[in-house]
């Protein structure tokens, strides 16, 4: 079964400032805080006014799709966007209080915004999916990646989403099938597809190994 | 497209809707339906013209779902190559035409948050057809139309009565513009902006947008373009191993498909890019009037759009 050099695996690139757009939205997970200051740099030495119009959401390292709700003031990175000018920061303490914030900014913003995500793999997916609700194209978002290459793995036999995989194969969480980890990606799901990998012969799985670090 | 997948209709109904736009129902030949379409797409109509062939690119604007009849405005252009003056002149009910598969380079969006519609005189024509199918969905829209004067204002009643608030019309003989700053500036996110009119309008609408902070995959327009005049030249077609005469009012495609080369095509408006043909040899410069090339394509000089697209040289080698 072909497990990479699958087209539906995401690129990404070095985040940039497109002064084109009216509005920016940033949006950062952990070592993600790096690439946007960069990029808040980048804005303020072409235009410093744009500032005004920015906005960052971020989620501190460790800060996972876990239970936690709510914002944090304390994170030494929020100290470093406001340094920078930029006059609308908001930390959370979780990736679903950022999402959920994401969501209502986006039904309340105008067209001639643009998306910046920093982060991991997996939270710049679950950005995209979002935006794609919006109809936000290619040309409004960028993203680039860093951090953990941590994967979240959709089940095709059983649908449920198994997060932060670092392993070539993984057990489900739901139906405990082991389950291959393709390329194959999906937006829509923001993950990418597990197949059961003994379903020809039982019992037969190839050696464990930690390959998304 | 060329034309040997034409399509024979006879005119059932001819209305004059304003002092320049006639408005023309096509029925099969033989009876029947009529092939299928969406909002925003395109007919041409080959008419045999006393001196030449001209074939024209007309909206339909008739329902997509009503396919006994297609529905095309025709406006009468001052100074018309002779397509326009040849509808208006010579077309009376129970003439036969030739027409071409209907064709889609206009369509909406299937994923918008919301259409803004924008109409500058004839180019309501698209709209009306898309207008059908935005009818009663539930995406928001909106259909800004500009207009000379109330007499020049086509299909309004007909508009005023489906769409009734999300209809607003402007009168140039009031002094009344479309506010694009203001209109591009305050649209949600997901919006697609879509513009049909004269030339000034659509350009005016893409670089408002574009400085409001709009991204190109949000703009659509279409423009019918006659093909621009020139000065005369000849064209040499190297498989064909044929010269061609290309008059000052002809464009290179009419007169390839005169001398009985077939070049395929789908919007003769420089737009889609289907009669793309690669130059072999040139020793002048090419007069590219598509919107098809990119600019570095155009410096480059390889390649010519011949359905508006031009030369100033002795020699020209294509590549048909």
């Amino acid at each position: 079964m072909l497990v990479t050099g699958i087209k539906s695996k995401p690129v990404y690139a070095p985040l940039q400032a497109d002064m084109r757009g009216r509005y920016h939205l940033m949006l950062g997970m952990g070592v993600g805080a790096a690439p946007l200051l960069r990029v808040i740099d980048e804005m303020q030495s072409a235009a410093a006014g744009t500032l005004k119009n920015t906005r960052v959401l971020y989620v501190p390292d460790g800060g996972d799709t876990g239970a936690a709700t709510g914002q944090v003031s304390a994170a030494p990175e929020i100290e470093r966007f406001t340094a920078a000018a930029v006059a609308d920061v908001q930390a959370f303490r979780g990736t679903p209080a950022l999402l959920e914030e994401f969501r209502s900014t986006l039904g309340k913003s105008l067209m001639g915004t643009r998306l910046y995500v920093a982060g991991p793999e997996s939270f710049i997916g679950l950005v995209m999916k979002i935006a794609l609700e919006f109809n936000l194209n290619k040309d409004e978002i960028r993203a680039e990646e860093c951090g953990t290459l941590a994967r979240r793995v959709y089940c095709i036999h059983c649908r449920a989403t198994t997060e932060t995989v670092r392993t070539n194969i993984v057990q489900c969480i739901a139906c405990d099938r082991w389950l291959l980890v393709r390329d194959h990606y999906s937006r829509r799901l923001a993950a990418y597809m597990g197949v059961m990998v003994d379903a020809e012969a039982p019992g037969e799985l190839p050696p464990l190994k930690e390959v998304f670090l | 497209m060329n034309d040997a997948q034409t399509l024979a209709v006879e005119v059932v109904g001819i209305e004059q809707v304003t002092p320049l736009i006639k408005h023309f129902k096509l029925a099969a030949v033989g009876g029947g339906n009529l092939p299928a379409f969406s909002g925003g797409s395109h007919i041409i109509v080959v008419m045999q013209g006393a001196e030449r062939v001209h074939r024209n690119p007309y909206s339909l604007l008739g329902s997509p779902q009503q396919l006994d009849t297609y529905e095309i405005g025709v406006r009468r252009m001052e100074e018309s190559r002779g397509g326009s003056h040849f509808m208006h002149d010579g077309v009376v009910v129970g003439s036969r035409l030739d027409i071409a598969h209907p064709v889609n380079l206009f369509g909406l969006d299937k994923i918008a948050r919301k259409h803004l519609l924008i109409a500058g005189g004839i180019g309501i024509t698209p709209f009306l057809a898309q207008l059908e199918d935005l009818h009663g969905g539930a995406v928001p829209y909106e259909l800004h139309y500009s207009v000379r004067s109330a007499e020049h204002a086509a299909f309004l009643e007909r508009l005023r009565r489906r769409e009734g608030e999300r209809l607003h019309m402007y009168y140039d003989s009031e002094g009344q513009l479309i506010p694009f700053e203001g209109l591009l500036a305050s649209q949600p996110l997901g919006t697609h902006v879509y513009v049909c009119g004269p030339a000034g309008m659509i350009n005016h609408v893409i670089s408002t947008a574009r400085s409001c902070g709009w991204p190109d995959s949000h703009i659509h327009w279409e423009q019918f373009s006659a093909p621009p005049v020139g000065d005369a030249f000849e064209v040499f077609l190297a498989r064909s191993k044929i010269s061609v005469h290309v008059p000052h009012d002809q464009s290179l495609l009419e007169s390839i498909e005169a001398a009985g080369v077939e070049v395929p095509y789908l919007c003769r408006g420089g737009v889609c890019g289907f009669c793309h043909t690669r130059v072999l040899e040139l020793d002048g410069e090419l007069v590219h009037n598509d919107h098809f090339l990119s600019d570095a394509d155009k410096a480059k000089g390889s390649s010519i759009m011949p359905c508006v697209s031009r030369a100033r040289c002795k020699r020209l080698v294509l590549d048909l």
